[in-house]
């Protein structure tokens, strides 16, 4: 469904990503790992479509997405879980999670304004979409709280909740689970889960090996922008490559400290 | 004692009721402002016409501002473009119910224009040109001899609809009235729509915005040209009623005017640019009176209007930092005994953004 094929990308001359191939079949979910500044967010970017790549190819369902904008990107299926809360202020949770319809609706400023039919039956159904989505993720009971007043973890499972209202074939997750507390992790992980049960092809990018080992069918491990290892978590994480880049990683934050 | 002692419970809100509510104070406003022309005198008809179409212009500075996070600081640009629309057509013979149609058409037309180079910019730089295209336009006006250059295109003739003259400054008003209610709703829709909801979600973090498959850029270039319409109108009911435009009709000075109008009122709320509108105009009309009696100076009318935008918008920022609605809804709130504070005004406009700030050094 989705494959990432050589793609490299360098700011002021250090690569960030290079050379990196992989590919994601349809309903499979994909961990992205690898250490800090491994180049896991600069891919995340790539494939969302907030960077361009210098060199390679990403190719979704079949059809070359280079060119394609971000805004392209989501409505041809692709939709993002940020790192950051990027929940939108001033709007409710519900409001915030009806954003995510923008791909599957058409009506546009003309229609809202004068109240036309098209507008009545697509906010229906975006009412309905959003309902259904806020109920996956568990945030019902929330819909019509100030999105800012949520805690963090809620924050991110209303973020799933906004790309699911999209309706998506295939889920960018950038580090999910950071800044989350041990109870909101496993809620999160829980929610990935069933996601996964649903059939939804994840690309999963994450830091910490744990989280992924029991979430992801396959990994990806980066380190220093290139493909170090891919396999099954059980394979990658008795790699020894794997093993020295993350201890690698744990002697520059011991010195770092 | 029963098991729910002791447990918070949330206030459930009762849209139905706050709906009836609303209607039932949304009517009697609607009433009282057109009742309000019949016991007004002439003067005073004058300040009610001219605090409407602040209003309509405030109401465009809230949508593009506060809603969708984007600064202007020339709106009076574009009333001034809806202006010489209007009066233009008319004094050359042109009906003058389509110039007033024209109005915001051309001023909204050249809004998306001129955005689609400006809106690339964020907050400050935004800020500045749209002042800069002010400015500009005002160099220009006053050098082309067609609009009447530096002395002003005179003879605007008089509005008529379906054939009867308005004469009466009366009849201004309720037509300025009538403008106010129009733009309201037209806001009021695209509040609570798709669209609507893009350009607020765009306001806090157009990365995230974009992501969620909203286009950002053509949303924030329609915005744009719909707050410049908003203003077009007020500028084409103004050219009738005044029957006079020249450059100095619209300084820099009112762009300003508008955007105090909008935060004192509450910036990113419906109702709140015309209570600013109606508050700031009754108080700077208050003080002029005050400033040109006999033995004040002949400075104090002007020290006073400029001051008086200063400190008020000091004050309001300081002690009411969501403008004058926001606080007075959460002081009724209260009073019937709801904790629920109102929503924040969306975008908090001028702050820079942080997710646009830490966008990837070469994305669009």
């Amino acid at each position: 469904m989705l494959d990432v094929e050589g793609v490299s990308r360098s700011f002021g001359g250090v690569y960030a990503v290079q050379n990196v191939s992989l590919s994601v079949a349809e309903g499979e979910v994909r961990a992205i790992i690898g250490p800090n500044g491994a180049g896991k967010s600069t891919l995340f970017n790539l494939v969302g479509g907030h960077l361009t790549a210098d060199s390679g190819t990403i190719t979704y369902s079949g059809r070359p997405i280079d060119g394609a904008s971000a805004h392209r990107r989501a409505h041809d299926g692709i939709a993002t879980v940020f790192q950051g809360a990027r929940i939108f202020r001033g709007m409710t949770a519900r409001e915030n999670v009806m954003v995510g319809a923008q791909p599957w609706t058409r009506h546009g400023f003309v229609a809202a304004a004068l109240r036309l039919p098209r507008h009545r039956s697509e906010e229906r159904a975006i009412r309905e979409q959003a309902e259904h989505a806020l109920e996956r993720v568990g945030l019902a009971d929330w819909a019509d709280r100030e999105a800012e007043s949520l805690p963090l973890g809620q924050q991110r499972r209303l973020q799933v909740a906004r790309a699911l209202c999209s309706q998506p074939r295939l889920l960018l997750l950038d580090e999910p689970a950071s800044g989350l507390r041990a109870g909101e992790r496993t809620a999160l992980a829980e929610l990935i889960e069933d996601l996964r049960a649903g059939g939804l092809t994840m690309l999963l990018i994450e830091h910490d090996v744990r989280f992924v080992a029991r979430l992801a069918d396959r990994v990806t491990v980066l380190d220093l922008g290139q493909v170090i290892a891919e396999g099954t978590p059980q394979e990658v994480t008795s790699d020894k490559r794997v093993i020295k880049a993350y201890i690698g990683d744990e002697d520059e934050h011991a010195r770092g400290h | 004692m029963t098991a729910e002692v002791g447990t918070v419970r949330t206030v459930r809100r009762r849209p139905d009721a706050q709906r009836a509510v609303g209607l039932g104070l949304g009517a009697l406003v609607a009433v009282l402002t057109l009742l309000a022309p019949l016991v007004l005198d002439r003067s005073q008809l004058t300040v009610y016409i001219l605090t409407g179409t602040a209003a309509m212009v405030t109401i465009g500075v809230s949508l593009l501002m506060g809603y969708a996070g984007q600064v202007s600081l020339g709106q009076a640009a574009y009333y001034a473009v809806g202006g010489y629309t209007a009066g233009l057509l008319a004094v050359h013979g042109t009906p003058p119910l389509l110039g007033l149609l024209a109005a915001p058409l051309v001023a909204g037309g050249l809004a998306g224009l001129v955005g689609i180079p400006i809106l690339r910019l964020r907050g400050h730089y935004l800020a500045f040109a749209t002042l800069a295209f002010q400015l500009i336009l005002l160099a220009i006006v006053g050098q082309v001899d067609f609009l009447g250059g530096d002395i002003g295109l005179q003879g605007i003739p008089q509005l008529s609809l379906l054939g009867i003259q308005l004469m009466t400054a009366q009849a201004y008003a309720w037509v300025t009235w009538v403008g106010v209610a129009v733009v309201l709703l037209i806001t009021r829709n695209i509040i609570a729509s798709r669209p609507g909801r893009g350009l607020r979600a765009l306001a806090t973090s157009e990365t995230a915005a974009e992501s969620s498959g909203v286009p950002v850029t053509r949303y924030k270039i329609v915005v744009f040209a719909l707050s410049a319409a908003f203003a077009g109108l007020a500028g084409g009911i103004y050219a009738f009623f005044i029957g006079y435009l020249a450059p100095g009709s619209f300084p820099v000075l009112l762009s300003f005017q508008f955007i105090v109008m909008a935060v004192v009122g509450g910036l990113g709320t419906l109702w709140g640019p015309v209570v600013g509108a109606v508050v700031i105009t009754l108080i700077v009309q208050t003080l002029n009176d005050l400033g040109t009696r006999p033995g004040m100076p002949s400075y104090a009318s002007g020290v006073f209007s400029y001051a008086v935008y200063a400190i008020l918008l000091v004050v309001v920022l300081l002690f009411l930092p969501r403008g004058l609605l926001p606080a007075m809804a959460d002081l009724v709130r209260r009073a019937f005994g709801r904790g629920r504070r109102a929503p924040a005004a969306a975008g908090t406009a001028v702050t820079v953004d942080d997710s646009t700030t830490r966008q990837p050094p070469d994305s669009p």
